[in-house]
């Protein structure tokens, strides 16, 4: 706990989050040639690119799940890949990250699930644990009784929404969401939304989100990167990006109006 | 530093409580913060008043801690009013008191009794069985609409299983019964040589090897390696609606999967056996000839004379039977999956154990049958 209050307090910088020129390469394959970019504190960034263009290697890269071939990655103040494995760990309990399919465990309940990082990376009494675990359900517009359920009885939407309160249940100061929208239908895919914008707003959570979808970008992001390449090809408000004369965002922002 | 002090503060201003909340008020200080709102004494006869000007941080837990506990007395949310909190604070209390207006039931698990676990055990043994012969039902109706339509069958597929099944399994298979053949021999020499009836090993090592060890430890293989392999990959396309595919192309996923396993199994295992019956053998006459001093020629010679035709054979009859139990057991616990990782590993256990029981089982009563038989 010392650590975290020490961390908390002597470092307060706008950015949370900085990319520093990282290059990837697998093999031959080089997937990012130099990315940079910054998210400031409070901000709901995007990352939008093509299929294969490293989004969801660049989200590991940032949350310390794969070591980039060259650059630095500095979240919350911290050096991902090049700091010790103690402040590594202090560092996993100031983010949450919601993957794609909500990669909740199977083998627990859906309560167990979210009490998972409370009985990990807390010593509240057993007794506390249960109440929070209801109230983090309410949180993301979950009934109370969802808990008893096992993951693979719920939907996909409840599903994403369990994996949020899971990913929120230290109060994360930034979180990660992969696709959150893929796979839920437009009603369900725009509460989603909203849910997520006003957690961030209440909470003051930054968010960084690796979307497709062009209605998430309208309605709750305030800020988009677009990664093409191997590099950041734009960098400002959606509607800054649309304008911008590049064929693939071109191409990107005209497909989805049609469709819409 | 624990104190109720450093975290809440109560002090009547112009007839109103109210309550500084002091500190930084987390997730880690939770158990602390709660101790501090007990020792409050906080009592419901007139509204509160939040004041956060003294406070430093503020998250969901702590908020929903103080919100729960006023409610535990009985304020409701009229009662409670805030003010000096900075702009995020006042939000994260807002957002927190009005997602927790319906009080969160603790999920309380259910530890049923012994009688009841072991009625819902035996329940669950009368479902399995009587769910397998349901299984066996559809296979059979299955079979014998291949039977009116034969260029409907999987050859291809067939082979393929059946390279898996039978021709991979040869070295582990072979290695096994030859180290059995060579204990067989090996401590039955030490009793045999005692008596000088050193060639006597050679009756024991060939009846035992071909009649039961043979069949059942190749059979013990087959259900540890193919059975699993069986449950495992049917359960990972259920997992992955495959099978639903499979289905809504107008296929039937017994046609298409269960039967090339089944069939190939059926063919495989007696081979195999075939195989361990040999290498058994083999393994035998290696100790005779190293230990025993009985020469190979003598080894044949003595074996041809004593193992009757019929040992052989109800070794290799055994198989096909043991191997259409494993089949039918693992085809249908991979069917059986729910769509969730861990579910495959526990049919796959499963799978594993009960092929094994009822190989062994299915011996024991060979054994009976072949002995009313007089074979």
């Amino acid at each position: 706990m010392d650590t975290i209050a020490r961390h908390r307090q002597d470092q307060r910088p706008d950015t949370v989050l900085k990319v520093d020129s990282v290059v990837t390469r697998f093999g031959q394959d080089v997937i990012h040639d130099g990315v940079s970019f910054t998210v400031g504190r409070g901000e709901v960034a995007a990352l939008i690119g093509g299929s294969g263009t490293g989004k969801s290697v660049l989200l590991k890269e940032v949350i310390g799940l794969l070591r980039p071939t060259g650059g630095t990655v500095n979240l919350l103040g911290t050096d991902v890949w090049n700091c010790e494995p103690e402040e590594m760990n202090a560092l996993r309990r100031r983010f949450g990250m919601l993957f794609q399919d909500g990669a909740l465990f199977s083998s627990l309940s859906v309560a167990e699930n979210i009490a998972v990082p409370f009985r990990e990376n807390t010593n509240l009494p057993a007794g506390m644990i249960p109440p929070l675990v209801g109230f983090k359900l309410a949180l993301v517009g979950l009934e109370p009784d969802t808990g008893r359920k096992t993951p693979a009885q719920l939907s996909g939407g409840m599903r994403k929404r369990v994996a949020l309160a899971r990913a929120l249940t230290l109060d994360p100061e930034m979180l990660f969401l992969d696709e959150p929208t893929s796979g839920l239908d437009p009603i369900n895919a725009r509460a989603f939304d909203d849910l997520v914008r006003v957690l961030s707003d209440s909470l003051g959570l930054t968010v960084f989100i690796v979307t497709h979808d062009l209605d998430t970008l309208r309605s709750i992001v305030d800020r988009v990167i677009v990664l093409a390449e191997g590099k950041v090809i734009a960098d400002g408000p959606v509607d800054t990006v649309m304008k911008l004369d590049d064929p693939w965002v071109k191409e990107y922002f005209s497909a989805r109006t049609h469709v819409a | 530093m624990d104190t109720a002090a450093s975290w809440i503060q109560q002090e009547v201003e112009n007839g109103t409580s109210v309550l500084y909340l002091t500190g930084a008020w987390r997730l880690a200080n939770l158990a602390a913060i709660s101790d501090a709102l007990r020792s409050l004494g906080l009592r419901v006869s007139k509204n509160f008043v939040l004041d956060g000007s003294r406070l430093q941080e503020l998250d969901t837990a702590a908020g929903f801690t103080l919100y729960r506990h006023l409610a535990e007395l009985g304020c409701t949310q009229t009662m409670v009013s805030v003010r000096g909190f900075d702009g995020r604070h006042e939000r994260l209390l807002a957002l927190v008191h009005q997602r927790m207006t319906c009080p969160p039931a603790a999920s309380k698990s259910v530890h049923p009794g012994m009688v009841r676990r072991i009625g819902a055990a035996t329940l669950n043994v009368w479902h399995l069985l009587t769910a397998h012969v349901a299984f066996v039902g559809s296979i059979a109706l299955e079979v014998f609409g291949l039977a009116r339509e034969p260029r409907r069958f999987r050859v291809s597929e067939t082979a393929s299983q059946f390279e898996t099944i039978c021709i991979d399994a040869i070295p582990i298979a072979a290695l096994v019964t030859f180290l059995i053949g060579v204990v067989i021999a090996y401590l039955l020499g030490i009793q045999a040589q005692r008596y000088g009836a050193n060639i006597f090993v050679v009756d024991g090592v060939g009846l035992a090897v071909c009649r039961e060890l043979s069949p059942l430890l190749v059979a013990v293989i087959i259900a540890g390696r193919s059975g699993a392999a069986f449950t495992a990959q049917i359960g990972t396309m259920k997992v992955q609606e495959e099978i639903d595919a499979i289905s809504t192309l107008g296929l039937s996923p017994i046609q298409v999967l269960v039967i090339p396993r089944l069939v190939a199994i059926i063919v495989a295992l007696p081979l195999l056996v075939f195989v361990g019956d040999l290498t058994g053998i083999a393994g035998g006459m290696l100790v005779s000839a190293l230990q025993l001093g009985i020469s190979v020629t003598t080894f044949v010679d003595r074996l041809h004379s004593v193992l009757p035709m019929s040992a052989l054979m109800v070794g290799l009859v055994k198989a096909p039977v043991f191997a259409a139990f494993i089949a039918v057991i693992a085809c249908r616990m991979g069917m059986q999956v729910a769509r969730d990782a861990r579910s495959v590993g526990i049919n796959t256990t499963s799978t594993v154990v009960q092929s094994v029981v009822w190989v062994i089982l299915l011996d024991a009563i060979f054994a009976v049958i072949f002995e009313r038989l007089d074979i």
